[in-house]
């Protein structure tokens, strides 16, 4: 675990066309207060460090049951080749792995470090309007932290956004990120509050409350993403209902965000079985077609129209917090 | 000011359905299987053999056998071309150079026609012709064998011939360059005879007494002869053209050959006065140059900007429209794509699949650093766009600060089209490079490209700058085998630099590399020197010298160091694998001490047999170019200073100074065939990294892979580098956008060049097995355009196992896994 407050790093995504406008550079930190059963970063749930392994790329050399000073690691297959239990995340078997079958998710890093390397795609920024994007796992968690980074980019120019549960205390998000945000990604899963508590594990009462005074209050664009897992939140009762909420908003527009299964090999590579009802496969093009259209129905009238969205990528985990720079993790999940 | 008024800069009314005659003569281009032409080689023999004597100087010799095979030339037409010349006798012909590479057919002249490879026809009374008339005078006077006897066999040609430690390109010394069109369009060849006669009585009445003057006196005399050959080839294709339409009874093409019948009879002779003729000057010019010098990146330049006064007066003037322009410009595109080298089979086999690669250059700014883009610009691009050709080699340069966001997308657009052309170069930097290399400043923003990457200021520099090939891979297997390579056995090559068991530092290793480099480097150039000067004495250029700003001037042949600035280029082969290897040995070895220097030499011997671990720890944990690894990024700059410091010591035999480059054709694949394993886990016969590339799969992010190429010290590279990406698709709008966008950002980071192939791995795998599927695929090799099913297997592999980027996410697409073992490391 992390020192108070500061975050672990599992993730530097470079060349970002998917968190906001222009070429970006994504931060994502570990940690989340809640924990969505279809979670596509499920080693972004918990903020401690953890060690991925990935099968695929395992050669069978043994050197990782050789070092394991815990002896956490057996020679089974699959996701029961390390015993979470004993593993300390000491990482070990990840430095001496020839492959990068095992690696360690989440780093610390320093606030100047972290700054630094943003800075180091400036070009990119520039050249297309991008800029950085702070997601997780859940920024919010880390606001002492994430604030001074985003004050430090804000200084140099550089355009802010963040993606967020909207599970936060809105006091502290308001005077310590928002003064440094130019946009807001903000996640709407389900309105039905049961719902949002069996498939999320927390109550949704404080995120709608958030986006409901951020959306009508806030100076900078928020923006709402519905994830449209299938069964869960791609119903048309939970679509009617996003719909009608944003319009006592006064939301203008909408993300939709297509169902990605690549949570479930990486929730296997962190040892975590993922939930037995969530789909392996992306729905037909047609089902979500169709779902857009009936949401974009209800909100039509008052929201111009929903903006359509490539799938969602994978985010490797497996890269730590390094720049991604060896071939086996950017292949991609 | 802008010079566009297109109202449609991607000139989208004007396709090849309704531009019918474009259309028809691709579709003929593309069925028209090449010829071997011995006109050349039969007319400059008989010349030089039964016609002049040994004793008269070479210079005014040499003027006289091409001027008097330009006015045997037969003028053809063979299709309905609006522009009248051929470079050869045969509608696709590839030219003999017997004093050249020409030599190297003669064993193969009764299987040329039916290699496996890329053949070319020739009949059996020129095959007997060569074999018995040609070839025979040549045997001891062609320049291998010329340089060889004046040197008494020396050690760097022997190790030339060994062919796996760089290649002294023997007709490389000469071609490659940038003539200046522009003079011969404004004064006509008669204006350039007078200036020579002029020019002639000047240096006589000073004097024939000294040697110069006495060069000088021949040298514009050879213009005098060589120029008036021009004009009766010309002479020729008028009169022919004038025949034929008198026998033509098709309306349309009797009006076309009158028409080239007088503009032949204009031009090139006299000043261009219209855009049609000013392009079939041009043309018979670059024909005429070729009767000279070898058809290896001979390139026209500019061509937006030499061309656009003319272009501009008869739009003006209500003569010219713009679909005429489109027509014409293609059909001079059509027309570069009339010849084609002659290459022997071995070399088909581990260098083939390339064209002539004139290179043709649009955009970027003008001598006075101001936006140069104008409506031909839009023009090329569009013909480009619309006839996917090999040749001309477009290149587009572009200026971020001067040259507009909608003329780089539409570049973009182009190669997103075209899937391959043109390739991108950064105005910025470029022109830095020049004025570093000691260009003027106006000269050096009027760059155009040579041949693959290599910059000149048009028309003034001559560069040479495929003078030397060399193979970095060779020089790191000497450091790591004190002085001996795997590929030449027990056999004492290089320095012996010390066994690198004994080695207790990186630094060390490092040092022993250098001094290998040092040598074999040195070796290059001793022999591209004695080639120099092979060349100053048995084939000097005045026709080209008279394209040129300097050599009327300084009354100096090109070959001489007539030309305003000169230089030799020397390029690269395997410097991502050298890079990656470099770093591999610090890790492995020096750092992380997972091997001894033994172990991992054991190891590449075994070709990583029985080393899995160590072979997964080299491919996967060593430091790569094109990531943000310290590691490789330390060796990446250092080896690139290193050189440009080493080359820039030595002057060449015309005054100026060698410069290295980053660009490798074929050569990456063909050498890649000839070596073992290598530290960075590539294993043996495998291709190497092309160009500038990092290797492939080897930098998995788009950003860090542009920051690290474009990270390394431009100034230091001063005879281009290529650095080819790979994009499976490219969608819409956003996409081009965004594609753009990232060329411009590794341009800001200091990126030279970068060109692209916009294909998947399944759609080039599916055309390496179906090649009939795919006859006109046009992919970028390195630094030119081929057509993929041309390419030579291992090339083919090369492109295909090129890193694909997805532009969605900027990272590497994961290469099929039932394809791995294409994989270098695999």
């Amino acid at each position: 675990m992390a020192k108070r407050g500061r975050p672990l790093i599992f993730n530097i995504r470079r060349f970002a066309l998917d968190d906001g406008p222009g070429i970006r550079t994504t931060v994502f930190m570990k940690g989340c207060p809640l924990s969505c059963i279809w979670c596509h970063n499920p080693e972004s749930v918990s903020p401690a460090a953890e060690v991925a392994f990935y099968e695929d790329r395992c050669i069978g050399c043994g050197t990782c049951r050789e070092v394991c000073p815990e002896g956490a690691v057996s020679a089974t297959s699959g996701s029961e080749r390390i015993n979470r239990e004993r593993c300390t995340a000491c990482g070990v078997c990840t430095e001496e792995c020839p492959s990068t079958a095992l690696s360690v998710i989440g780093r610390e890093c320093e606030v100047d470090e972290l700054v630094e390397r943003l800075l180091e795609e400036r070009i990119f920024y520039e050249t297309s309007g991008g800029g950085v994007t702070f997601s997780g796992g859940e920024p919010t968690l880390f606001m002492d932290y994430t604030a001074e980074v985003m004050h430090r980019l804000k200084s140099e120019g550089i355009h802010v956004a963040i993606q967020t549960s909207g599970m936060f205390n809105l006091r502290e998000f308001s005077d310590k990120l928002l003064p440094h945000t130019d946009l807001i990604f903000f996640d709407l899963k389900l309105i039905d509050s049961d719902r949002h508590r069996d498939f999320t594990g927390r109550d949704n009462d404080l995120i709608l409350e958030n986006f409901r005074h951020l959306a009508m209050n806030a100076s900078i664009p928020v923006v709402p993403r519905i994830p449209l897992v299938p069964g869960m939140t791609a119903t048309k009762q939970n679509l009617a209902d996003t719909a009608a909420f944003l319009r006592e908003t006064g939301c203008r527009s909408a993300v939709l965000l297509p169902y990605n299964p690549g949570g479930i090999l990486k929730a296997k590579a962190v040892g975590r079985s993922p939930h037995p009802s969530l789909p392996d496969r992306m729905p037909p093009v047609g089902e979500e077609e169709e779902l857009k259209a009936f949401f974009l129905d209800r909100l039509s009238g008052r929201c111009a129209k929903a903006m359509e969205k490539r799938p969602a990528q994978d985010i490797n985990p497996s890269t730590g917090f390094h720049f991604c720079s060896d071939r086996r993790t950017q292949g991609g999940a | 000011m802008s010079k566009v008024t297109l109202k449609d800069i991607r000139l989208r009314e004007y396709t090849l359905e309704n531009l019918g005659l474009l259309g028809r003569l691709r579709k003929d281009l593309m069925r028209t299987r090449p010829e071997v032409c011995i006109e050349r080689a039969r007319h400059t023999t008989r010349y030089l053999r039964d016609l002049s004597s040994d004793d008269e100087p070479m210079e005014t010799r040499y003027a006289k056998a091409v001027a008097y095979f330009l006015s045997k030339k037969a003028p053809l037409f063979f299709d309905d071309n609006l522009l009248a010349g051929t470079t050869t006798s045969k509608p696709f012909g590839a030219p003999v150079y017997q004093e050249l590479t020409g030599m190297t057919i003669w064993p193969e002249l009764d299987t040329i026609s039916t290699r496996g490879k890329n053949p070319l026809i020739l009949s059996r009374e020129d095959a007997e012709e060569l074999n018995f008339e040609i070839f025979p005078y040549w045997m001891e006077r062609n320049i291998l064998e010329y340089t060889r006897k004046k040197h008494n066999n020396p050690g760097c040609m022997r190790l030339f011939e060994r062919i796996v430690f760089f290649l002294a390109s023997k007709a490389g010394t000469i071609s490659h360059t940038v003539p200046d069109y522009r003079k011969v369009l404004a004064k006509g060849i008669e204006g350039i005879i007078e200036e020579a006669a002029a020019r002639e009585e000047d240096v006589r009445r000073k004097g024939a007494d000294t040697p110069d003057n006495r060069h000088s006196i021949e040298f514009y005399q050879a213009v005098q002869i060589v120029m008036k050959g021009v004009l009766e080839y010309a002479a020729n294709l008028s009169r022919r053209a004038e025949e034929l339409a008198a026998a033509e009874t098709d309306p349309a093409r009797r009006e076309n050959l009158l028409r080239m019948s007088e503009t032949c009879a204009r031009v090139p002779a006299k000043p261009a006065r219209t855009f049609r003729e000013a392009l079939n000057s041009l043309w018979i010019c670059q024909v005429a140059v070729h009767a000279e010098n070898i058809n290896m990146a001979m390139s026209p330049g500019r061509l937006d900007q030499v061309l656009y006064d003319y272009y501009r007066r008869d739009i003006d003037s209500g003569t010219l429209t713009v679909g005429e322009a489109i027509e014409l410009v293609g059909c001079l595109w059509l027309k570069l794509n009339d010849n084609t080298n002659l290459v022997p089979e071995t070399s088909e086999e581990l260098f083939g699949g390339a064209g002539t690669v004139p290179a043709v250059t649009v955009g970027g700014v003008d001598e006075n650093g101001e936006d140069a883009v104008n409506d031909l610009t839009y023009i090329m691009l569009r013909v480009t766009e619309l006839l996917k050709l090999r040749d001309p080699s477009v290149n587009a340069r572009y200026h971020y600060e001067k040259n507009t966001e909608e003329y780089r997308d539409r570049v973009a657009e182009v190669i997103v089209n075209t899937k391959a052309v043109p390739a991108f170069h950064n105005d910025v930097v470029d022109i830095k490079v020049l004025e570093n290399q000691g260009t003027s400043t106006e000269h050096a923003r009027d760059y155009a490209v040579i041949g693959c990457v290599e910059l000149a200021s048009a028309g003034r520099s001559y560069d040479a700058s495929s003078s030397i090939i060399f193979n970095l891979v060779s020089a790191l297997e000497l450091a790591m085998y004190n002085g001996k390579r795997p590929a030449t056995g027990d056999e004492q090559i290089g320095p012996q630099t010390g066994d690198p068991a004994g080695f207790s530092t990186f630094e060390e290793f490092w040092e022993a590399f250098k001094t290998q480099l040092k040598w074999l480097i040195g070796e290059a150039i001793k022999l591209n020197e004695y080639f120099g000067r092979a060349h100053q004495e048995m084939l000097p250029t005045p026709l080209l010298s008279a394209f040129f700003e300097g050599p009327m001037e300084k009354g100096r042949d090109l070959i001489r160091g007539g030309a305003l600035y000169n230089s030799s280029g020397a390029t690269h082969i395997g410097f991502a694998d050298t890079v990656d290897s470099l770093s591999a040995i610090e890790k492995a070895v020096f750092m992380d001490r997972k091997c001894t220097f033994a172990e991992l030499l054991t190891a590449l011997r075994d070709d990583f047999r029985g080393h899995e671990k160590l072979h997964a720890y080299l491919v996967y944990k060593t430091p790569k170019y094109g990531t943000d690894d310290p590691i490789a990024v330390k060796n990446s700059r250092n080896l690139i200073r290193f050189l440009y410091d080493f080359y820039q010591g030595h002057t060449n035999y015309r005054g100026g100074r060698y410069r290295p480059g980053y660009w490798t054709m074929t050569n990456h694949a063909g050498q890649g065939k000839l070596s073992g394993a290598l530290p960075n886990g590539r294993k043996a016969h495998k291709v190497f990294a092309s160009g500038i590339t990092p290797a492939s799969q080897a930098a998995g992010d788009l950003s860090a892979c542009l920051k690290a190429v474009g990270g390394l010290d431009g100034l230091c590279i001063p005879s281009g580098e290529a650095l080819n990406l790979k994009y499976p698709h490219v969608n819409g709008n956003g996409d081009i956008k965004t594609f753009a966008q990232a060329v411009e950002s590794y341009f800001r980071y200091g990126g030279l060049h970068v060109q692209f192939n916009i294909m998947s791995y399944e759609e080039l795998i599916d055309a390496k097995k179906n090649p009939e599927k795919y006859p006109e695929l046009l992919v970028r090799v390195s630094g030119y355009s081929a057509y993929f099913k041309d390419l030579n297997e291992a090339m083919k592999d090369e492109i295909i196992t090129r890193t694909a980027y997805d532009l969605g996410t900027g990272r590497a697409v994961p290469f099929p896994e039932e394809y791995r073992s294409m994989l270098a490391y695999e």
